[in-house]
């Protein structure tokens, strides 16, 4: 008798009845794999574990309700028409019958994805929730090349191009930025969006390659699921702060690959909200200055883009005024930190720097920023520049009145929320390491020299610019804030620096003693500041101590069931790696730090 | 038409007539004028109403002809060779069946005048049929002569013209039908006329739609308002949402710290790992931002994630972030549950061997401990003096108290033997007893470790005044039989090898040491099962053993420790009985990988004494 014997008739209970194989799922569906695969991708179905695998342990199992699930989908429906509508057209051509054909051909099935993304995610937050593999597959789409006859279609990438834009551009107008981070596999950003954190990948900006170890077509599923996703998303951002969508931008700025910026700019003057004239004034005055060939179809355009957005404006352009204040006031505390960081501050890039990044970064932290190349709002001899970001190994020609600082500044600032001292960033130098944001370091148990080094400039900061609060020449405050809290800074950086190295010197003696972290604590009050001939006698000492608690430790196991004994021993071996980690990190620090010095003095 | 068949006739006529080799001669002497003719033809030509001329010139020529052939008679022999009428004088019938006479022949003298008088006489022809003479005209002579040369006998007919095609092929499969027209083509078709039908119906009814769809925006407010919850469900089985991608951390930084960036030596060692241990990430330093390079596997990475996001399958997992304090039993606290031995007291050194078995005398003033350099010692507790060495000459495996204490008798197995041994201790009385006992009662002590067999026999020891009782096989165990109560219950422990067994005073408890390091604890009124499993020592357990009195118990064990657990025992049957362990006893070291070889409470004290291999007696107190 065969292992899950059912006598005839009997039905199918238990785990046999809730799930089923993807084979027959696909038998069930009466669809092919592919189409299979599809519908899962799109409607979010995923395989689940049964407690109990009937039909064999190497097998993917499907809930069986999740199956019936696709079979209700109207989507099947579609594309079982799709494939009937392309035997069709094949079969017309077949017959040479070209009337129909085309006939056929102007009129395939389609279907729209907005029914699945409210049933996957029906409140708003669910899908803000969900977002971030959305973003980081649409930015990478983004990055691959546009070519012609590559497996990707030019348009879905150009898609993708506009919508990373468009959602960068909202980022960046709400100052929702929050973290940066330059890694070798790309930039991450995190962004805080209605409370949620959202963070994504974005490719360095180099021509990436298609390999051919992916399967597109699953890709180009997710993708397109991504992509409808995140347009309805930027539709209700958009929404929400009186844009409307989708942007219409001026076409000669999305030609010099300048989007992000047109699209800031179209959102800012979306958000205007004085009444019509004047902002019609600003916007000829804004041309007048950009570009000195003004089209006739770019005031059209401008015109069209005016009437769009009269009607968000025109029923309460007062109203707005006072939201707008209002809003300005309750913006709780990151908001506002990442608005005023470079406030005031005037951004120039060089060439060389990955100026999408940096043209999202710098807006969205309150900085006002323009670039070598045509459309830029202004040039790079303009006197009131504060910062140009080059990354190069040297400058020729410098303007006294900026200082130049490699592109990873910006990062670390931003990470820092803090304008951070631009010596270690001059041109030509190499920078600081760069630290990740997303690490809690007390956590981990090992906090990077750099990143006490940040510490402390933000504790100075606070205490220094706290009881300074004012609401009088911004400009000018910064700059004072700035050089009064640089030399407090200089002078806490040396003092803090003489007690770490103290700090280091005890840690390093109780370390040769043979202390652990444990019981140092305990062990300190009763240990004699300068113990160095008799250590063994303090070893010998500590012995019974340490035997003791090692005692007490193996007394509390031998009681506790095996189950337990194996998780705490599985505790223990996770905390043992964490703690090799951290002393092979220290030991790389202190080799590197020896053989510096040894440099230093030859 | 007649006019060819009349020359026909001719030619026929004159196929074998002499004239034509003449004609033929004159033709060649009046060449001039034929080529004259038809240089004038071939100009002609070019004139439009040239070749009309002619065509009136020949009709005028056959017209003549007619008219000759009507005047004159015309035999009507038909086609009969003209041999016949050679010797008649006529040459034939005319049309009303007269004979037609003969004409006379010319001389030849006349001829050739008449030929010398006119100059159209070469054009004259003599027409044997119906004897006569025929003037051909100059076209018929023309004619003749073209014929002569193999020409068309017309100047005007092209005998190569271009070929025109004047049948149109297109859409006909055949070029000519003579089908007749069928009445399809004239009739309005029935089935067009239900396509129409069709067609309008369809179109009526709107499955037919001439205009292109409407544009519908492709984004719209898709979340309304969030407020109302009852309708924000989502359908369907629980989710789960993906867990997110691990975040980057210091290493992945493009200019990391330089403790993060592993040193070549690091590298290369990770060869040597398994594919599942190394690193999937090596930290790599660039200097600058510009130096670092396009991440290659960024795709193959984000394709990963895809394959995770819709095959992996999912479930729900509790995250346990405990503290590990947390997960050891809460035990009472020690100092509720004192006394129990802690600290060692007293070492009782003198042995030179492993101290094999040690036993406490019932009063607990005495201890006597057998050691494998062949001696059994007595020592007093308190002070710690060895008060007696009886050296056997054996190795002592196991020694024993008599359990009442007014006969100090020592049960001790040397060797294979057992013996018993007077211990000389108490006051003058007892000794006396002993004695006696030992002297006489030779059947008193009885082992009940062993069966009792009658192979044992009962010897005098001669040196200390002792009896040895000789085994055939090798006694392993001495144990003086103290209420006679057995117990017949079949435990299953689960143990691999147990090595030691010790019962509770009350009788229902039993703990059994393993040689796998394990201490189980039998509840007989519970189950046959360890009620529990202790493991607490690495190595095998030697001993076990409860306190008489307190609710103690111990263990001891080759890797040189002895635990010491609180072991209640409840009067009422619903309690479970209560196991703390206490204390681990440490202080012995291991000779020869052996630690503790035996562990032995004080009858009445809180006391524990270990017998170790480094030949020390201890005394563990509070």
């Amino acid at each position: 008798m065969p292992k899950h014997y059912r006598p005839a008739g009997k039905k199918k209970e238990g785990n046999a009845a809730k799930y089923i194989t993807r084979t027959k799922a696909v038998s069930y569906l009466q669809i092919s794999l592919a189409v299979f695969r599809k519908l899962c991708i799109l409607k979010g179905v995923f395989p689940r574990e049964p407690k109990k695998k009937v039909e064999g342990n190497h097998k993917t199992y499907y809930h069986m309700k999740d199956i019936a699930f696709l079979l209700h989908d109207p989507l099947i429906e579609k594309f079982r028409e799709m494939k009937v509508h392309r035997k069709k057209v094949k079969k017309a051509f077949a017959k040479k019958n070209k009337d129909l054909a085309d006939r056929l051909l102007n009129r395939p099935p389609s279907y729209k994805l907005d029914r699945l993304i409210i049933e996957r995610y029906p409140t708003f937050i669910d899908a803000l929730r969900d977002l971030d593999d959305c973003l980081t597959m649409v930015h990478l789409f983004a990055a691959l090349p546009a070519v012609e006859g590559e497996r990707v279609q030019v348009q879905r990438i150009h898609n993708c191009r506009r919508l990373s834009h468009e959602w960068q551009a909202y980022i960046s107008r709400t100052n929702s930025l929050r973290k940066t981070f330059i890694s070798v596999k790309g930039i991450y950003y995190q962004a805080e969006v209605q409370g949620q954190k959202i963070t994504w990948l974005t490719p360095h900006a180099l021509q990436q390659v298609l390999t051919d170890d992916v399967d597109f077509n699953v890709m180009l599923t997710f993708l397109e699921f991504y992509e409808t996703l995140l347009g309805f998303i930027n539709f209700k951002l958009y929404h929400s702060i009186n844009v409307n969508y989708p942007p219409i931008l001026d076409p000669r700025l999305e030609a010099l690959s300048a989007e992000l910026y047109a699209l800031s700019r179209y959102m800012s003057t979306g958000r205007l909200p004085a009444n019509p004239d004047s902002n019609g004034s600003t916007e000829d005055k804004e041309t007048e200055n950009n570009k000195e060939n003004s089209k006739a179809d770019e005031s059209e355009l401008r015109l069209a883009q005016l009437q769009h957005q009269l009607p968000a404006n025109e029923p309460g352009a007062l109203m707005h005024l006072v939201e707008e204040s209002v809003a300005d006031d309750i913006e709780d505390g990151p908001a506002k930190d990442s608005r005023n960081l470079f406030r005031g501050l005037k951004f120039y890039l060089s060439r060389e720097v990955p100026r999408e990044s940096l043209l999202f970064i710098i807006p969205a932290f309150g900085g006002t920023v323009s670039w070598e190349g045509q459309g830029a709002p202004f040039e790079e001899t303009d006197e009131e520049i504060t910062h140009q970001i080059v990354d190069r190994p040297t400058q020729s020609h410098v303007f006294l009145s900026r200082e130049y600082v490699q592109p990873q500044w910006i990062f670390d600032c931003v990470n820092a929320l803090l304008i951070l001292p631009t010596e270690g960033y001059i041109v030509g130098r190499v920078p600081p390491p760069h630290l990740s944001p997303f690490v809690d370091n007390d956590e981990e148990g090992y906090v990077p020299e750099y990143a006490e080094t940040i510490k402390r400039l933000q504790d100075a900061a606070k205490s220094k610019v706290l009881p300074l609060p004012g609401l009088g020449d911004e400009a000018q405050e910064n700059s004072m804030v700035d050089t009064r809290s640089e030399y407090n800074e200089v002078a806490e950086k040396k003092r803090k620096l003489d007690m770490l190295e103290k700090q280091y010197h005890e840690e390093l003696k109780m370390e040769i003693e043979g202390n652990t972290f444990s019981n140092i604590s305990n062990k300190k009050a009763d240990i004699p500041a300068d113990v160095e001939g008799d250590e063994s006698e303090e070893a010998k000492e500590d012995d019974p101590i340490k035997q003791a608690a090692d005692d007490a430790e193996e007394i509390s196991k031998s009681l506790m069931s095996n189950r337990k004994r194996g998780l705490l021993k599985a505790m223990e071996i996770g905390k043992e790696r964490k703690k090799s980690k951290i002393e092979t990190l220290k030991q790389r620090k202190k080799k590197a730090e020896s053989s510096a010095s040894a440099k230093k003095r030859s | 038409m007649g006019r060819p068949d009349g020359e026909d006739n001719a030619d026929l006529s004159s196929d074998d007539s002499p004239w034509s080799d003449t004609a033929w001669s004159e033709d060649d002497d009046d060449e001039g004028s034929l080529s004259f003719e038809d240089s004038g033809e071939g100009s002609g030509l070019d004139s439009d109403d040239g070749p009309e001329e002619d065509a009136e010139d020949a009709e005028a020529g056959a017209e003549s002809d007619s008219s000759e052939d009507e005047a004159g008679p015309r035999n009507t022999v038909g086609d009969v060779p003209l041999g016949w009428y050679k010797d008649e004088d006529h040459i034939g019938y005319d049309i009303d069946g007269k004979k037609i006479k003969k004409r006379d022949r010319e001389g030849r003298i006349d001829t050739l005048l008449r030929n010398a008088d006119s100059d159209t006489n070469w054009r004259k022809v003599i027409d044997a049929y119906n004897d006569e003479e025929v003037q051909i005209t100059k076209e018929e002579a023309k004619i003749i002569s073209r014929l002569l040369k193999g020409k068309t006998p017309h100047a005007t007919v092209d005998p190569y013209p271009d070929y025109v095609d004047w049948f149109e092929y297109d859409g006909k499969g055949h070029p000519l039908s003579n089908a007749p027209e069928p009445k399809r083509r004239f009739v309005p078709s029935k089935w067009e006329q239900k396509k129409v039908v069709k067609l309008v119906r369809a179109i009526r009814k709107g499955w037919i739609k001439f205009d292109k769809p409407k544009d519908e925006p492709d984004y719209y407010l898709l979340w309304g308002d969030d407020t109302d919850t009852a309708d924000n469900k989502r359908q369907g089985l629980s989710y789960i949402p993906a867990p997110k991608p691990n975040l980057p951390g210091h290493e992945e930084s493009y200019n990391p710290s330089v403790e993060y960036v592993p040193t070549q030596e690091e590298i290369d060692s990770y060869q040597l790992m398994y594919e599942e241990d190394r690193p999937k990430f090596i930290p790599r330093r660039f200097e600058s931002l510009r130096s670092v390079p396009a991440y290659e596997k960024a795709l193959r990475e984000g394709f990963d994630r895809c394959l995770d996001l819709y095959l992996c399958p999912r479930t729900r997992k509790k995250r346990i972030n405990i503290d590990p304090e947390s997960l050891k039993p809460k035990l009472p606290s020690k100092k509720d549950l004192r006394p129990y031995p802690r600290t060692c007291y007293l070492e009782f050194k003198g042995h030179s061997g492993p101290v094999r078995s040690l036993s406490v005398e019932a009063t607990g003033q005495w201890i006597a401990s057998g050691s494998s350099d062949g001696t059994i010692r007595v020592w007093e507790v308190e002070t710690g003096r060895c008060l007696k060495v009886f050296n056997v000459g054996a190795d002592v495996r196991r020694i024993s108290w008599n359990p009442s204490p007014d006969k100090p008798v020592l049960a001790a197995i040397v060797g294979h033997d057992l013996l018993l041994l007077n211990a000389e201790v108490g006051d003058e009385e007892t000794q006396m007893r002993t004695k006696q006992l030992l002297h006489i009662d030779e059947s008193a002590p009885e082992d009940d470790a062993d069966d009792t067999k009658p192979a044992v026999r009962w010897v005098k020891h001669d040196k200390f005044d002792g009896i040895t009782l000789i085994h055939h096989k090798a006694a392993s165990t001495v144990e003086w039989h103290s209420k006679g109560d057995y117990f017949t219950t079949k435990l299953e422990s689960g143990l691999r090898e147990i090595s030691s067994i010790s019962i509770h005073p009350g009788g229902d408890n039993v703990i059994v040491g393993s040689k796998d390091g394990k201490l189980c604890w039998f509840d007989t009124d519970l189950s046959t099962k360890p009620y529990k499993m202790l493991k607490n020592h690495s190595k095998d357990i030697t001993n076990v053993t409860f306190h008489r009195r307190y609710p103690l118990f111990a263990s001891s064990s080759e890797d040189c420790t002895a635990y010491v657990f609180h072991g209640m025992v409840y009067a009422d049957l619903n309690q479970n009985p209560l196991i703390v362990p206490l204390e681990i006893l440490r202080g012995h070291l291991s000779s020869d990988r052996r630690g503790v070889l035996d562990c032995k409470f004080h009858p009445r004290q809180p006391w524990l004494f270990t017998a170790g291999a480094d030949s020390v007696i201890r005394l563990y107190c509070e």
